[in-house]
């Protein structure tokens, strides 16, 4: 575990989170795309503008002039059409409120630095220089300012654009003055930016820092070294930094600007968005700035807060929560102020998009698994977090509801058939249908009616956990090593995990290899299906689904997240005792993909949705003919007696005369209003422990009365939490009138 | 819905007065007023009380 987390911490490190967007690296002013484009898709066209105007220093010339290097990156180029980041820089300016630049009310420098070029290169560099207030002297061998700029752009349109930026500062220009010598220069540092073919004194690049010549105090830039225009201009403002640290500390060794990105971006989750072209000739209306401006993906390596649902929801990167993570398993290692991630930790659905979206593969979710584990074995992890979902697995693998059974008359069996707890649990006819088709193909099927053990994995139980995997390796060895025939994915990806040597197939792929007709849909209705997550590795099997849905009269429409981007219904890791407000909202994300009714193949998926009122098929109602639609879904109480009915129903249709079951001696019986009942389940109380409490306090006399209502509240602590009832008695039989439990105890001497 | 209402012991036919009781939560331990028969000290606690206060406790404590 301590190692798992060492290799995280590392792992973590490679991650892509602080990368600049594409754009912005190309840019050669390195405009920053998070900054400009959240203005723009606002509407904030001055704000964007300043953000332009401080990157760029002459606005109106670059949004004329540049060459766009940010189209040749931008993904959008491949989905539909780059951003046209030119029309957008140009609405900037158009729609700004107010264009001047500011003034900056600095102390001047008693550094002086000497500019050689008054071509756009060595103006920038000037402005920025002036805006510091340094002492700025430029020199010019010919009789006007602008150089190259004179061949590219009309002289009114430059000018004004260069008269503009300079209004609040001051430098000293020296026209018709040709240097010969950089000898003949007393300053502090020097620029030469003598523009193409011009002289460079000899100097020669020094590839050690950033605009460094090989003489110490002299930089050099612009078309003189084989730069356009565009890039020109940019050199001089960015030659800045390196000057002022020469200034500051006599080194010429400014690293220079990265024009790179490590970010990888999935164009398979881009969708489409149509470009913009100006309504009114050359430039956008504010209408046509703002769509185009939301075209944009603002890239930047973010794909696990944009695609998980956990970190989106907590707004935290995994470097951030490893950090939480560390501070939460081990405190005192860091001081962290109450920054504790216990219920971040128990808020991971386990589903594994994390590591298939990151394109370093850094895997959050296993290391939130670790950790969880590492909690749980400290005796850290608040026990109601798993508690119910814990004695859930107990019941299924009681023997009120589970078995492991050969078919009469064979001594083992090529296949058994493995539902799971949660299918029956919805409906035994699911389970028993399934079964039936089974034996009628291969007589010799077993069965097993137990549990995965993913309830213990996800709480992090690691003795539970393996004791769960023990027993199903043996009842499987009993069987004779049959292949395992699955019906829930999870239960799959369990197998696969730990039982590797057990051999497995879904039940969905064989019906398909041994031959089914589904009832065909007269109306062919639209439909998408929802692949559970848990088959992000299973792509036989969405695609047999959707072979099976096809054939069934359907016709399909993808969803956003399917295939291998396939998200959690929120069951995953059983998160919603621990941070239901989480569940709620992934359940609305995940059934508001479309409107189309979904088909999933996983029972809790569609139990999920259907309690959430999103039409849902699971394949088995596809497959058998849908029975009784709007049937109601079980309560948690009715889930536990679901299994308890599948397991008397199998043994008395497929093992006859073993058919006797015990009938549990009858309890008090209940009377409980429909909309209690929808409480009760909502609060996860079942109703088998409110008849205990009852019993509890009828038998013991423990109780308090109202006089007034005549009604009696007791209240009783099973295993961790305590539950409180109130009844009143009628003939011989009790009606609830309420009940609600706590996790905290009551200390009773 | 409990409130001001007289409630009775059972075992005690004795009314309920507001006593300290003590209330354990993950290793934690405190105490507060709550319903009380002074002779056998049965307790009620009314579901406000469990939706409210106690609810927030055990959402700090599991949070600490
Ligand atoms: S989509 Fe936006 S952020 Fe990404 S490269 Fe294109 S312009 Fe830049
Ligand atoms: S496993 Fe799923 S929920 Fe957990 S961190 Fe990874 S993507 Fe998020
Ligand atoms: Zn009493």
């Amino acid at each position: 575990m301590v190692l798992e987390m060492e290799k995280f911490k590392e792992k973590i490190k490679t991650c892509l989170q602080n990368e600049p967007a594409f754009c912005t690296a190309a840019c050669p002013f390195h405009l920053d795309i998070h900054d400009f484009m959240p203005k723009m898709q606002r509407g904030g066209f001055n704000a964007a503008y300043r953000t332009y105007l401080n990157t760029v220093g002459f606005p109106g010339i670059v949004s004329e002039l540049c060459h766009e290097p940010c189209k040749n990156v931008c993904p959008r180029r491949l989905k539909d059409e780059a951003i046209a980041m030119k029309h957008l820089e140009k609405a900037a300016i158009k729609y700004a409120r107010d264009l001047n630049p500011n003034s900056y009310n600095l102390a001047p420098k008693n550094k002086k630095i000497a500019i050689i070029g008054a071509g756009i290169s060595g103006l920038g560099c000037a402005l920025r220089l002036a805006s510091k207030k340094y002492n700025v002297t430029v020199f010019e061998r010919t009789d006007r300012i602008g150089g190259h700029l004179w061949d590219v752009l009309p002289p009114e349109v430059f000018l004004a654009d260069i008269e503009r930026q300079f209004m609040h500062e001051k430098y000293t220009l020296n026209l018709n003055t040709e240097i010969t010598s950089l000898d003949e220069l007393d300053f502090d540092a020097i620029y030469v930016a003598t523009g193409k073919g011009g002289t460079d004194f000899g100097l020669k690049p020094d590839p050690e820092g950033a605009f460094a010549s090989d003489k110490p105090g002299v930089f050099m830039g612009g078309e003189l070294c084989g730069r356009n225009i565009i890039e020109a201009l940019a050199d001089g403002l960015q030659a800045i930094n390196a000057i002022e640290r020469y200034i500051k500390t006599g080194n010429m060794n400014q690293p220079k600007a990265k024009d790179k990105t490590e970010i990888l971006i999935n164009t398979d989750l881009i969708s489409y968005m149509k470009p913009v072209l100006p309504d009114e000739g050359e430039v956008f209306t504010q209408e046509n700035a703002l769509y185009e401006a939301k075209r944009c993906l603002r890239c930047s390596c973010d794909a696990c807060v944009r695609h998980c649902d956990l970190m989106s929801y907590y707004g935290k990167y995994p470097k951030r929560i490893g950090e939480e993570v560390e501070i939460t398993v081990n405190p005192g290692t860091l001081d962290g102020n109450g920054t504790v991630a216990t219920r971040l930790i128990s808020t991971c659905n386990q589903c594994g998009l994390c590591k298939g979206i990151c394109p370093q593969e850094i895997d959050t979710g296993d290391f939130l698994l670790q950790s969880h584990r590492a909690m749980r074995g400290k005796g850290a992890m608040p026990w109601a977090f798993h508690d119910f979902w814990l004695q859930d697995m107990e019941f299924t693998n009681s023997e009120a509801a589970g078995m492991c059974k050969l078919p009469k008359g064979f001594d083992k069996s090529r296949y058994v058939f493995f539902p799971g707890c949660q299918l029956g649990a919805s409906d035994p006819w699911y389970v028993i249908e399934s079964y039936r088709f089974l034996r009628e193909k291969n007589p010799d099927t077993a069965l097993i009616l137990g549990c995965c053990g993913a309830p213990a994995e996800w709480a992090g139980d690691e003795q539970l956990h393996e004791a769960a995997v023990a027993k199903l390796r043996e009842d499987w060895i009993s069987l004779g090593k049959p292949i395992a025939v699955f019906a829930c994915p999870t239960c799959r990806q369990m197998f696969r995990k730990y039982l590797p040597e057990i051999e497995g197939i879904f039940l969905y792929n064989l019906m398909s290899e041994l031959g089914i007709k589904p009832s065909p849909r007269v109306n062919g209705d639209t439909v998408s299906v929802f692949d559970p997550c848990t088959t992000r590795e299973e792509p036989e099997l969405q695609h047999v689904i959707r072979e099976i849905a096809e054939k069934a009269g359907f016709s399909l429409e993808p969803l956003p997240y399917e295939g291998k981007y396939a998200k959690c219904c929120s069951w995953g890791g059983q998160v919603s005792i621990a941070n239901p407000s989480f569940a709620r909202e992934v359940v609305k994300a995940r059934i508001s993909q479309n409107s189309n009714p979904y088909i999933t193949y996983c029972i809790n998926c569609r139990d999920i949705f259907d309690a959430a009122k999103k039409p849902v098929y699971h394949i088995l109602d596809i497959i058998f003919g849908s029975h009784d639609k709007d049937q109601m879904l079980p309560t948690i109480t009715q889930r536990r007696s679901n299994r308890i009915n599948l397991k008397h129903k199998l043994l008395s249709e497929f093992w006859r005369d073993e058919a006797i079951m015990e009938q549990k001696e009858s309890r008090i019986k209940l009377l409980i209003t429909p909309e209690l009942r929808q409480k009760l389940h909502k609060e996860m109380i079942l109703e088998t422990d409110i008849e205990t409490v009852i019993e509890h306090c009828e038998s013991t006399g423990r109780k308090v009365q109202i006089p007034e209502s005549g009604h009696f509240f007791g209240h009783l602590q099973i295993g961790k939490m305590t539950y409180w009832v109130e009844y009143l008695p009628e003939d011989g039989k009790f009606n609830l009138i309420n009940a609600y439990c706590h996790r905290m105890s009551i200390e009773e001497a | 819905m409990a409130d001001n209402k007289v409630i009775i012991c059972c075992k005690c036919k004795k009314e309920l007065i507001p006593k300290k009781v003590y209330f354990k939560y993950l290793g934690h331990s405190f105490f507060t007023d709550i319903l009380k028969c002074p002779d056998c000290g049965e307790v009620f606690i009314p579901e406000e009380l469990v939706k409210g206060r106690m609810a927030e406790v055990e959402m700090q404590l599991e949070d600490k």
